[in-house]
Order: C-alpha cells, then structure tokens, then sequence
C-alpha cells in the first residue's frame, strides 16, 4: 500500500534501472569506495575543523554508525533483534573510565581494554541469552541492559548514581580520528563478512535457524561469534566515549535513548545491509542534532514517531526499499516471482 | 518479625504488579504482541486519577470512597487510549517480523513518555488518600489500610477481567480470536475489532492499577518501563494465559522486591528484579504455570 504510493513518487524521479545500475556500480566498487569515504571522512580537520560543536557533532555521527552497524551484525544480518546493546556501550565506558582514573592506565590501553571487557561480557551473556528467541531474547537483552545498569548504579567503583567525572583526556581531535578509523575498520570488516561463508551462515540463522541447524552448522557458535563482535565495536566506542564526553554516570553510559536510536538508524536505513546502519546514523543523527536545539525537550516524541512511521511506511528502509525497487527491472525480464527473493510483497500489509 | 511485615508488604504490593501483568499477558496471548507500552498506561492511568481527583478537590487530597470513584472514568478514559492505539498504529503490525511489532510499541511508549513530561512535568507525584487511622495492626503486622485497598482493587480487578473473559459474549469472542484468528473470523468474529477492545481492555485493567499505584507508590512519566519489564518477568513466571499463575507471580515479585529492599537496601530492588527476569527465561522460559508460552 505505501510502497505503491513511494514507488509512483519515486518513479517520477528517478528509474528502477538507474537504482538497479548505481547498486551494480557500488557493488563492483565497493572497496574503492569506502576507501574514498574513509578518506573524506579523515579531510575535515585537515581544513581547519579541529573543535567545537560540528566536530563534535561528527565525531557522534561516527560513533552512532559504529553503534548502528555493530547491533546490526546481530539484529539484522542474524536476525536477533537486540534492545541491550548499549549494555556493552556501558559496560566499555565504565572500564575506560575506572581504568583511565583509579589505575592511570593510558588512553589506548584503557579502550582496548574496555572492548576486551565487553567482548567477554557478551560471550558470558551470549551463552544465556542467544538460546531465547524472539520475543523472549529481545526482552532479556533489554533485562541486561536495566541490570547492568542498575548495578553500575549501586557499586562504588563506577561512582554510584553521581559517575564519574575524567581528566586528562586526549584532545577532541584524537576521538574524530579513533571513531571514523574504528567504523571504517568495522564496515571493512562486516562487509567483508558479509561476503563469506560466515556471513551467509548468519543470514541463514535469520532465515530460518532450524534449517541452518538441520544443514549442520553450529548456529550457537556463529551467533555468539557475531555477537561478541558487535560487542567488540560497541565497547571500543563506548570505551573512547566516557573520555570524549569527560563524564559517565548510569544515565549517559547506558543511555536509554541512545538504546533506541541505534535500532532506528539500523531500520531507517536498512536492516541487513552494509551501507543502510551508516546512511541511518548519519541521517537521523543530523536529524536529532536538530530537533535538540530547534524543539528542546521534544525529541523523544519525534523520535518515537520517526520510528512508528518507519515502521508502518517502509520496514525495509532507505537501503532495502531502494533495492526492492531497482530488482522490479529483474522481475519484468526475467518474470514471475523467481525475481524477487521471495518476501512477501504485503507484508506492510494489515493484517 | 520484619521478615513477616516484609512479606506482607511485598503481597500487597504484588497483587497490583499481578493486576498490570494480567493486561500485559491478555494482548500477548490474544493479539501476539509484547506491549512495550503497557507500563505508560499504567502510568497514564495514575495521572489521570490523580488529575480527575484534583478537578474535584482542588488538591490531590480526598476520601477512599472519592478516590474509588475515578476508577471507572480511569478505566474508561484507558480503555479509549488502548482501543485507539490498536486500531491506528498495532493493527498495521499485526502479522509482520516480531522486530517491527516490538519497536511500534516501543515507539508509542517514549513518545507518551515525553509528552507525559511536557505536560506534568517529570516531578513525582502521589494520591494522598485521608484515613482518620492510616493502619491496621494485626498480630504485631501493620497494614497500612491503603495498601489493603489497592489489594483489593487489584484483586476485584483481575477477578473481574477473569469472568468478563468467561461469561461474557466479547470474552468468549476474545477468547476464540487468541486459539485461532482465521476459525473466529469465519464464525463471524470481526478479529480488528475484538483485538482492538482487548487492547483496551487490558490498557483500562492496566490504568486501574495504576491508580493504585499513585495512592500507594508514586507516580512519575518515566515509570512505565520498569512495570512493562515488572509484568514481563510476572507472565514468563506464571505462564502466557494464566491468571493464577499471573498473581502467583506477582505476589511472589512483590515479596522478592519487599525482601532485597528490607534486607539489603532498596537500591539493590530494579537489578534484582532484572536478573531474575534474566535468570527465569534461562531456566524456565514456558512458565511454572502455564503449559506452553505461545498460547
């Protein structure tokens, strides 16, 4: 229904076969690419951006993309939908944190740390919590994420409620360049992932887990592995962001709202794809970084409808939408439904 | 002694948490969605008991019989909220990736959140209900008469949803969409609209409860999470469907909670809860009650 009315809108733009060429152009330059990115991403300071608030706002962009790709590895490329990824983000901050101030360990030692802390972390919690499915997972990875928090909340270690407030940080422009390198190293990497026999278990696991099982892979052992390593990038970002932001307390370490935006900008831009959590990030960041100063005390609202109408309009996200559009052109060639990968076209049906 | 005036406090309190989880588990067994958003209209339903009381007393003070008598405005004002939300947003989801369902409810729950705040303020606030004697003494137990109250309430609330489920048309309807949606609509069940009045059903069980609450607790536009995952942890105890199994499971949430807050320190109460919630679908994610979850 209004995939029909953003196909017409679209179609007046621009032609399925020039979506379906550019994804074909990406496709065949993608290393060259994010190369390319990577590199314009790494010009700003060079220009004269070196701090203030649009370095700031960049560096975030940088690390929501981290943020969103890393639940993605999980959420949408595995098919666990996560509502506990800022567990690790938290759980990273608070390592950094206790580990920069009480035992003077240095920057680099501190987020390295901080991700090794997180990865073990998720694979104690993978081990209970990836045998649920559904909505029994999506709840307890939000349980952990409450727990987690609640305990930072009550140990002196992390500071209690007040946390904890760093000096002797690294400049603004160390964390620019320690973000975009971590999210080009983690975009390499899951699109690298993506490619493989590893990647193509996991999109089997979403798929349908029995049959994986049935075809004789370990579904227990590739999912705890891309959980660990969505840990990994959550909690390397977490770790540089206690010390980027100078301050974490149980509130900023385990934002809740953060714990939302992360999934939308994963939604908005494409489940299960590469390039979607990033455009995602990028974009809905730019959005809020908005509505935060325009509409002060109102982005939850617009953020809660942001997602209702993603949502119900278009599940499958900018990413998604755009490819379910260019793959019309293989649905008149070839005809029939052997086109299209067999989703069912209404599921943004009602009922 | 204080271990026994901790459990009495904890059943007390447990019946309410029981009253919210049986709402929560009606739109999971029938409508086959977790409500993120079940907690706001717990929260919802304080707000508008306590904002009715004030229209009338000009303060958020009265009598029990005046406090009781906005419960059914509470009930019906919820159950227009819930019916609506239904039939706007839920029904569009019904069907499609568990993902999409979760994050539609998550959705209308930080956006009632905030605009809860924008409109109250993100201040506490309570039900001050007179007693000429707040509280009974029996066999060296106190028992504050309002928390008997809200005991009562939730009781008399779930017992009432419990035979509008049996004995009624609509709950025989209710009950006929959660076996089988296809079966009903071709008995002639209209499946939108009897889960859309199940929705509301159970928001208004929901905002009864949480009138309660504000007289016993307090309430505030953030708590809505905590009582969303409280009814997760009450239903994954009890079982998908099972009313008894569900004030089993309150009751003993509320002791647990009434327990870690006496003996260790009421810090500890949320991240007990949590593990728990962590630990029961480990061990036991079918229920105690309950015979298979996905009914």
């Amino acid at each position: 229904m209004s995939t029909e009315s953003d196909g017409g809108m679209l179609r007046s733009v621009v032609s399925p076969e020039r979506i379906d060429r550019l994804f074909d152009l990406c496709g065949a330059h993608s290393w060259k690419l994010i190369l390319v990115s990577a590199v314009l991403g790494a010009l700003p300071p060079i220009f004269g951006l070196r701090e203030g608030y649009m370095m700031t706002v960049v560096s975030e962009m940088f690390l929501f993309a981290i943020l969103a790709l890393s639940w993605d590895i999980v959420g949408g490329q595995t098919g666990y939908p996560s509502f506990g990824n800022m567990a690790f983000f938290g759980i990273g901050a608070y390592t950094g944190a206790i580990l920069l101030k009480n035992f003077a360990v240095s920057f680099p030692l501190a987020v390295a740390a901080a991700a090794v802390v997180a990865t073990v972390f998720a694979a104690f919690i993978g081990l209970i919590v990836l045998r649920l499915r559904g909505h029994y997972f999506a709840i307890a990875t939000l349980g952990v994420l409450l727990a987690s928090q609640q305990i930072s909340r009550n140990l002196t270690i992390t500071g209690g409620a007040s946390g904890k407030i760093l000096f002797d940080v690294p400049p603004g422009i160390v964390f620019y360049y320690f973000f975009l390198g971590v999210l080009v190293v983690e975009i390499v990497v899951v699109y690298y992932l993506s490619n493989t026999r590893f990647g193509f278990i996991l999109n089997a696991i979403r798929d349908d887990e029995g049959k994986a099982t049935a075809m004789g892979f370990n579904t227990t052992y590739y999912k705890t592995a891309a959980w660990m390593l969505a840990a990994l990038f959550t909690g390397l970002a977490g770790g540089a962001y206690g010390m980027f932001n100078t301050f974490i307390n149980p509130q900023t370490a385990y934002n809740g709202a953060w714990n939302v935006e992360l999934i939308a900008m994963a939604l908005m831009g494409g489940t299960g794809t590469v390039a979607g959590p990033v455009i995602g990030a990028f974009g809905l960041h730019t959005l809020i970084e908005y509505v935060e100063t325009a509409f002060v005390g109102w982005q939850l609202v617009i953020l809660g409808g942001a997602v209702i109408v993603t949502v119900i309009g278009f599940p499958k996200g900018v990413v998604g939408t755009l490819r379910e559009y260019a793959s019309e052109m293989d649905y008149y060639e070839r005809g029939g439904m052997a086109a299209t990968d067999g989703d069912n076209p209404e599921v943004t049906g009602d009922e | 002694m204080a271990v026994a005036q901790f459990v009495v406090n904890g059943l007390l309190v447990g019946a309410l948490f029981a009253a919210v989880a049986v709402g929560f588990a009606l739109i999971w067994g029938v409508v086959d969605i977790i409500n993120l958003a079940h907690g706001e209209m717990v929260m919802l339903g304080g707000y508008t008991a306590y904002w009715l009381l004030s229209l009338v007393t000009g303060n958020a003070e009265g009598s029990v019989l005046l406090f009781l008598a906005t419960i059914p405005v509470v009930i019906a004002i919820l159950f227009v909220v819930g019916y609506g939300l239904q039939r706007t947003l839920v029904s569009r989801v019904i069907g499609t990736d568990i993902f999409l369902t979760l994050l539609v409810t998550f959705g209308i729950s930080i956006a009632i959140q905030q605009l809860a705040i924008q409109a109250w303020t993100a201040n506490p606030r309570s039900i001050q209900v007179a007693f000429t004697d707040p509280s009974l003494s029996v066999a060296g137990l106190v028992i504050p008469k309002m928390k008997l109250v809200g005991f009562v309430g939730a009781i008399v609330l779930t017992a009432v949803l419990y035979l509008f489920l049996q004995r009624t048309r609509t709950g025989r309807a209710i009950r006929a969409v959660s076996q089988n949606p296809e079966a009903a609509e071709l008995v002639g069940i209209d499946v939108e609209h009897t889960r859309a009045v199940t929705f509301g059903i159970s928001s208004a069980v929901a905002g009864g409860a949480g009138a309660f609450i504000a007289t016993i607790l307090n309430i505030q536009p953030q708590m809505g999470l905590v009582y969303t995952l409280k009814s997760f942890v009450i239903v994954v105890f009890g079982g998908v469907g099972s009313i008894p199994g569900a004030l089993t499971g309150g009751m003993l949430l509320g002791t647990v909670e009434e327990l870690t807050a006496g003996l260790v320190s009421s810090q500890w109460t949320l991240a007990v809860s949590f593990t728990l919630l962590i630990v029961l679908l480990v061990v036991k994610p079918q229920g105690l009650f309950g015979t298979e979850a996905q009914e």
